[in-house]
């Protein structure tokens, strides 16, 4: 039972990424834009009233969001090509297996996105990242954990809708706020060189985020899947 | 044949979409070995039949059983675009958990696609798809297998073959449900003939000796009735 659950979510995983490896469709999309908002954002403010410091984490935030968004809507289109997700459905595999290939799949790529964007966040501004690159990085992996299983959710909830693409960030933003301002809060006090003391706070709630909705999810997904 | 050996028992089952009533009381067996032809105009409520026997739907009322495993072949492929022939049939091969023996391959070889097990499906015409579709609902040797217009695309040579396919899953057991507009190919491998009628199945009966052509007046035959 546990082999068959390991073997279906990996399947599900490879054949995502696989897939987007061939088409590099959400990728590029994803990349073109992190690297559009990081230079808007960069260019667009007054160097002399706003800091690296005041701007950075935030830039970096609505990066890692919105370039996400893109993967996450790809991630059920797939799906509905040629009504793959039937002929998924038509197989043994569980919602627990398809969920969890799905947010793996998403996860993977998502870091992807974000190992990318981090270098050219590092080059458009000035703060010092590199001795706190392990904590920043333990973060930014906790606050995608949470974000993508609310987003795989969601994704798979409005796949069937008519305007997917414009629905999946309308109903996800709302549930982001936590997550994403326990992130920038932390950030910003990570690049301030802030006391481990001042971040223990946000991280609770965000690791409470994660366990709550990772677990919510997973047992919603399968009523979401029911036609 | 004894009830008690029906691959599919379908009792009083009805489904609609919104307030519009689409499969209206429908019962019918299916029994091991059998073909049975599901006829029917635009509309009449045969995919959808299909569909909710297949699990892709729930019925609104009434119960399906079914004795075994389900393939199905339905309007769309269930594939995969960015994959490989091959690829697409070894993620189905893993999903139902079956070992990887080659048995995808077999399919491909027997459907007349070797030549182009390692061509990417969006290359495919529409022919070389359908028995690509009809391939992956083999793979896990189903005791039930739902054909929607499995001949559709085909020309001759590959209709031939997808014939002589019916005709060898109908020796070794399987029961066979197949909704089709394409009575000439397909009568002489049918026993019995359901008719749907405004989501109703008007009647279903031996196929006594009918030809297409009296297989279509039988079903006009039912229309009229129904006025």
């Amino acid at each position: 039972m546990a082999g068959n659950l390991l073997t279906a979510t990996a399947a599900i995983a490879r054949k995502d990424l696989k897939v987007e490896w061939r088409t590099k469709t959400a990728f590029m999309s994803s990349l073109v834009f992190a690297v559009l908002v990081l230079a808007v954002l960069y260019f667009a403010r007054d160097k002399t009233s706003v800091g690296d410091f005041d701007i950075a984490p935030g830039a970096l935030w609505v990066t890692f969001t919105f370039a996400g968004m893109l993967g996450l809507n790809r991630a059920f289109l797939l799906e509905r090509e040629n009504r793959a997700l039937d002929g998924l459905r038509l197989t043994p595999v569980t919602p627990t297996a398809l969920f969890l290939g799905k947010v793996i799949g998403n996860l993977i790529f998502l870091g992807v996105v974000e190992l990318v964007s981090l270098p050219l966040f590092i080059l458009f501004y000035d703060v010092p990242i590199w001795r706190q690159l392990p904590i920043l990085l333990a973060v930014v992996a906790l606050a995608t954990v949470g974000y993508v299983a609310v987003g795989t959710l969601l994704s798979a909830m409005v796949v069937r809708t008519r305007f997917s693409e414009v629905m999946l960030p309308v109903l996800l933003l709302p549930f982001l706020v936590p997550p994403i301002v326990s992130a920038v809060q932390l950030t910003w006090r990570i690049l301030a060189l802030r006391p481990l003391s001042e971040l223990t706070g946000w991280l609770s709630l965000l690791a409470a985020f994660d366990v709550i909705f990772f677990t919510l999810s997973l047992l919603l997904f399968e009523a979401i899947l029911i036609e | 044949m004894a009830a008690s050996e029906a691959a599919v028992r379908v009792h009083d089952v009805s489904r609609r979409f919104g307030h519009r009533w689409v499969v209206r009381n429908v019962s019918m067996e299916v029994f091991p070995g059998e073909a049975v032809l599901l006829v029917g105009g635009n509309g009449a409520g045969k995919t959808t039949l299909l569909r909710v026997l297949a699990g892709l739907l729930r019925a609104n009322r009434g119960t399906v059983d079914h004795r075994g495993m389900v393939g199905m072949v339905a309007h769309h492929t269930m594939m995969y675009d960015a994959l490989t022939a091959r690829e697409n049939l070894t993620f189905y091969t893993r999903l139902h958990g079956l070992p990887r023996d080659g048995r995808g391959d077999r399919l491909i070889e027997r459907l007349g696609l070797a030549h182009a097990a390692d061509q990417r499906i969006a290359t495919f015409s529409r022919g070389m798809l359908q028995r690509l579709a009809i391939a992956r609902s083999l793979l896990h040797d189903p005791d039930v297998l739902l054909f929607d217009e499995p001949l559709t695309g085909l020309d001759d040579a590959a209709s031939r073959i997808v014939l002589d396919v019916i005709r060898e899953l109908k020796a070794r057991g399987a029961a066979l449900l197949i909704a089709t507009h394409q009575l000439v190919e397909l009568v002489g491998e049918t026993a019995r003939v359901g008719y749907m009628v405004s989501g109703r199945l008007a009647a279903l009966e031996p196929i006594g000796g009918r030809d297409a052509g009296g297989v279509v007046s039988r079903y006009k035959e039912l229309v009229t009735d129904g006025r």
